[in-house]
């Protein structure tokens, strides 16, 4: 029994440090990006691709705030900007959509890379998988959706 | 925009410090607990259970039984509880890679799932949805790694 305890104590002390030690850069580096304008930048760059998706691209920017920063902060860009640039229920869905399948990737993705397994198979798969089911949901998802903006 | 562009500074780097003590306070409360828990039942019959009454479901992600104690928990609570539980079990490096992905599409359904409600999506479609690409990768990642 107290071996079990102390097990536990030096195990459990020992894993958040090996994980801290990772996180803490990580989070660090994302303010940097952020405040670099370089959030905004990735935005104007992926325009062009949410349209593949489906999406108008004044989603773009909901989607990667959504994509790094996480789904409850998310949550309250998407609807702003449903309300500013009058995203249409289809372009909400297919974000939303996207975003319950990769949200906060950059946080979940060091936690696991601080267990061992490799970051960037995980980033790749989530994100394509993401990306990949948003398309096939853009065509499923009725075009009448696409007309009703009353939020 | 909500987000301050153009301007590093010194705040740049307390925002990112208190940010990444805050995800690992976050982790620290919730796995720390869940770690003693785990400890306590592998030194029981319990654990042995456990993974015999999960061993044929798990069975198909190439996990060992307890691994569904990390799916619960995961899905349940949030990453870290699953974290918590990833780190005391003794497990596998291509083991805790399926988990890893099953857990990132599929994770904190409670909380997770209210969200995406307020955004107006379906409770039961949400979760469908995430569930179907856990089980999907975790097969993919048991056949490819």
């Amino acid at each position: 029994m107290l071996e079990a305890l102390k097990e536990a104590a030096v195990g459990s002390v020992m894993s958040v440090k090996q994980i801290a030690i990772i996180v803490i850069p990580i989070m660090v580096a994302m303010e940097f990006l952020k405040d670099m304008g370089i959030l905004d930048r990735i935005a104007d760059l992926l325009s062009p691709l949410v349209r593949v998706l489906g999406m108008r691209k004044e989603s773009a920017f909901a989607l990667v705030i959504g994509i790094i920063i996480g789904l409850s902060y998310g949550a309250g860009v998407i609807l702003r900007e449903a309300k500013e640039n009058q995203l249409s229920k289809k372009d909400l869905y297919l974000i939303t959509y996207f975003l319950v399948a990769a949200h906060a990737v950059f946080e979940d993705t060091a936690i696991f890379a601080a267990l061992g397994v490799s970051a960037a198979l995980l980033l790749s798969t989530r994100l394509l998988v993401a990306a990949m089911f948003t398309f096939l949901a853009s065509k499923l998802i009725k075009e009448e959706i696409e007309k009703e903006v009353n939020l | 925009m909500a987000l301050p562009s153009g301007s590093v500074s010194f705040n740049t780097l307390k925002r990112g410090l208190i940010s990444g003590l805050d995800v690992t306070w976050q982790l620290a409360k919730i796995m720390v607990p869940v770690y003693f828990i785990v400890t306590f039942l592998k030194h029981t019959p319990i654990i042995g259970l456990v993974a015999k009454l999960f061993a044929p479901l798990m069975g198909v992600f190439g996990l060992p039984g307890e691994a569904a104690i990390v799916l619960v928990l995961g899905n349940l609570v949030n990453l870290y509880a699953a974290v918590g539980a990833i780190v005391s079990l003794s497990l596998s490096l291509k083991e805790i890679a399926i988990l890893a992905i099953m857990l990132s599409f599929c994770h904190s359904l409670p909380v997770e799932t209210a969200l995406a409600k307020k955004i107006g999506l379906s409770a039961v479609s949400v979760i469908a949805v995430r569930i179907g690409l856990a089980i999907l990768s975790g097969i993919a990642f048991n056949f490819l790694l």
